[in-house]
């Protein structure tokens, strides 16, 4: 059911304006089919110089989603401009959240991502940790003594009882 | 005789009984703690089974689906927050029961109910599965290829609030799907010349990227939410109060089965069902929605008579009828087997084997529920303050394990900002897997039927079961766009 531009303009604040999620992810993935489309199908699917039938094409299936991404896409943006659809309640949650609790979260998931290894499995662990705990505000000194404890734990489990070998640490090796 | 002590010899093992046990207690504590699911539970447990054996692996796996399936009723029932989408039914009246002092009295019969249902649930997975696969070994590729087209109208039960969103995401999943070499012609596709990329794209980390990482994300990029406590008091469930839901319960666990048994259909639908049925044909219909304990006994032998009978196809075809069992067939591949037809054939002692461990799971599921039902205060009062940077830590050791590389650790992280991306945009990811795992199986299928057609598209059409497979796919696809138009409107 289509909404009247009067209708648009008076919606209530539970309801977003036009550039909302909707139209927005919908532009998005539109242009991001584009690219597939356009740009990394044809340059990083390769196909053999002889197929017996088009349908074996190793492009025929990323060609087929990519396409229909493309027109859903733009189904979703055009749903996202005629009906704006509602706030949800835990946007207010979302809103006015410290940017040092952002980024200790950011510096957490950068320790694992490039210093796994370095550090090792407890030490990448025992800091990430840390840094989640002060990024939730937490005070009490004995808390942080989980952040110890908690990564030995784990890894002794994964390597004593599973079986799963975990990194010792090349920076730890290099100093002992 | 020689199978069934085969059978025993697989099954009587201590790992297996531990494994049961472990398995539901983590989805009981999972599920009863808000904002933590069934799903992200088995996504993470998914590494640890790596050197387990088949049978306990899978078992400590359906074991937790279990336990988070009752593990969700709890917190439904007494702080109005379902543990998942299927206990949503249940807060209809166990929330009201709650508030009015008879917490325990809800529990106790979502517990009961939950606990018949999945028995009732695990006999029609015995019963059913083998006659099942028994017919799909008549099944060529395009026969697969039609089960695969229906399997993946899954997507539309699974897309949440929109369905333009679901099929978005799940193409996005057909997408990554296909990066690697080419099966047929062994040529890289998407690749970006990424020697990490040849073999696809890793299963657990995409898994624990998706079904876990958003909550961390979230958590950290919202406020922190007041810490709600809550105790369980109150009466506990009468045997004539049991004895009166009895016939409810029955006739919602042999719902459940039957939904369970539909790829995709799903056990929210089924608890709706089976509440609306019991509330139409009850004495006490008028006290529906203010704290009826045929309600709660309703909703919750809806949702766990699903359990067992989202296995059977699973076990008979190889198809995932909802996103656990996609995580629980991953499980089965990681182990070297493939679900289907030809595991009732090669691996027979092992699939009645697992049969048994999932009858002794309804017996520990009776146990460990009433065990959290009493320590309910101490599991949900762990604060995610504490708890996220440990989940955390246990999705980077998981997704690390996989293949010992720092790769999987960044394709985690990056999955992860993808779900995130996705829960922000009211975007849902279960069809994204459901696309991720089906996409590689309909090429497949799609290519060998025109292999061995020669290209002739009159094979897709050559029998009475291709043709039931496309009745079913468009009846299923009609019924999806009929359900789309009556909510929409």
């Amino acid at each position: 059911m289509a909404i009247s531009e009067n209708q648009i303009a008076d919606a209530p604040a539970t309801h977003y304006g036009r550039l909302n999620p909707n139209t927005i992810v919908g532009a998005a993935f539109f242009i991001l089919a584009l690219v597939f489309l356009y740009y990394i199908i044809p340059n990083y699917i390769s196909s053999p110089p002889f197929m017996q039938h088009p349908l074996l094409s190793p492009k025929f299936l990323p060609q087929v989603a990519g396409w229909s991404v493309l027109v859903l896409s733009l189904v979703l943006m055009v749903s996202g401009l005629r009906v704006p659809p509602e706030r949800e309640p835990g946007d207010e949650l979302r809103r006015g959240v410290s940017v040092i609790r952002q980024g200790l979260m950011v510096a957490a998931g950068v320790v694992y991502a490039f210093f796994f290894e370095q550090l090792g499995a407890i030490g990448s662990g025992v800091l990430a940790c840390v840094l989640l705990f002060l990024a939730s505000g937490l005070r009490n000194p004995l808390i942080y003594l989980l952040a110890a404890a908690f990564p030995v734990l784990v890894t002794l489990l994964f390597i004593y009882l599973l079986n799963v070998p975990l990194p010792a640490g090349e920076l730890w090796e290099a100093w002992f | 005789m020689e199978n069934f002590s085969e059978v025993m010899s697989l099954f009587l093992s201590v790992d297996n009984f531990i494994a049961i046990a472990v398995g539901v207690l983590i989805g009981v504590v999972v599920g009863a703690i808000p904002g933590l699911t069934a799903t992200m539970a088995v996504a993470l447990a998914l590494p640890f089974t790596f050197s387990l054996e088949p049978v306990t692996a899978i078992l400590l796996l359906v074991g937790i689906y279990k336990g988070g399936m009752y593990g969700g009723s709890i917190t439904a029932i007494l702080i109005r927050t379902p543990g998942s989408p299927a206990s949503a039914c249940t807060l209809l009246d166990g929330y009201p029961m709650a508030q009015q002092g008879k917490a325990k009295k809800a529990l106790k019969t979502a517990l009961y109910s939950s606990v018949v249902a999945d028995v009732i649930s695990n006999v029609a997975l015995i019963f059913f599965a083998a006659y099942l696969a028994k017919i799909a070994l008549n099944f060529g590729p395009p026969e697969y290829f039609w089960l695969i087209c229906f399997s993946l109208t899954i997507i539309v039960s699974v897309s949440g609030s929109s369905v333009v969103k679901g099929l978005i995401a799940a193409f996005l999943g057909i997408i990554v799907s296909t990066i690697g070499l080419d099966a047929v012609y062994g040529t890289q596709r998407l690749t970006f010349d990424n020697y990490n990329l040849m073999d696809r794209v890793s299963f657990i980390p995409l898994l624990i990227g998706l079904f876990a990482i958003p909550e961390v994300i979230d958590f950290y990029t919202s406020k922190v939410a007041p810490h709600i406590r809550t105790a369980v008091t109150g009466a506990s469930l009468t045997w004539q109060e049991f004895k009166a839901s009895l016939k409810t319960i029955i006739r919602g666990s042999v719902i459940g089965v039957i939904i369970g048994a539909i790829p995709g259909t799903g056990a929210t639908s089924a608890a709706f069902i089976s509440y609306s049925e019991a509330k139409r044909t009850s004495p006490r219909k008028d006290n529906f929605g203010k704290g009826e304990v045929e309600g709660v006994a309703a909703a919750e032998a809806g949702n766990n008579g699903v359990a067992g009978a989202t296995l059977i196809p699973l076990l008979s075809l190889g198809i995932p009828g909802d996103v656990i069992t996609a995580i629980i067939l991953g499980a089965f591949m990681i182990h070297g087997l493939t679900p289907g037809p030809v595991l009732f054939q090669e691996n027979l002692t092992l699939v009645y084997a697992l049969f048994c461990g999932i009858l002794v799971s309804s017996v520990v599921l009776l146990v460990v529920g009433n065990a959290a039902i009493k320590y309910f205060s101490l599991i949900a009062d762990i604060p995610k303050t504490i708890l996220l940077p440990i989940v955390l830590m246990f999705c980077i050791y998981g997704a690390y394990a996989v293949n010992n590389s720092t790769f999987d650790i960044g394709l985690m992280l990056a999955f992860g900002i993808l779900g995130f991306v996705f829960n922000r945009t009211g975007i849902a990811a279960a069809p994204f897997l459901i696309g991720f795992i089906l996409g590689p199986m309909f090429e497949d299928n799609l290519r060998r039927t025109i292999l061995i057609s020669k290209g002739d598209p009159s094979v897709f059409f050559r029998g009475p079961i291709t043709w039931v497979f496309v009745l079913l796919t468009v009846a299923s696809l009609a019924f999806a766009v009929r359900r789309y138009w009556v909510t929409r409107n």
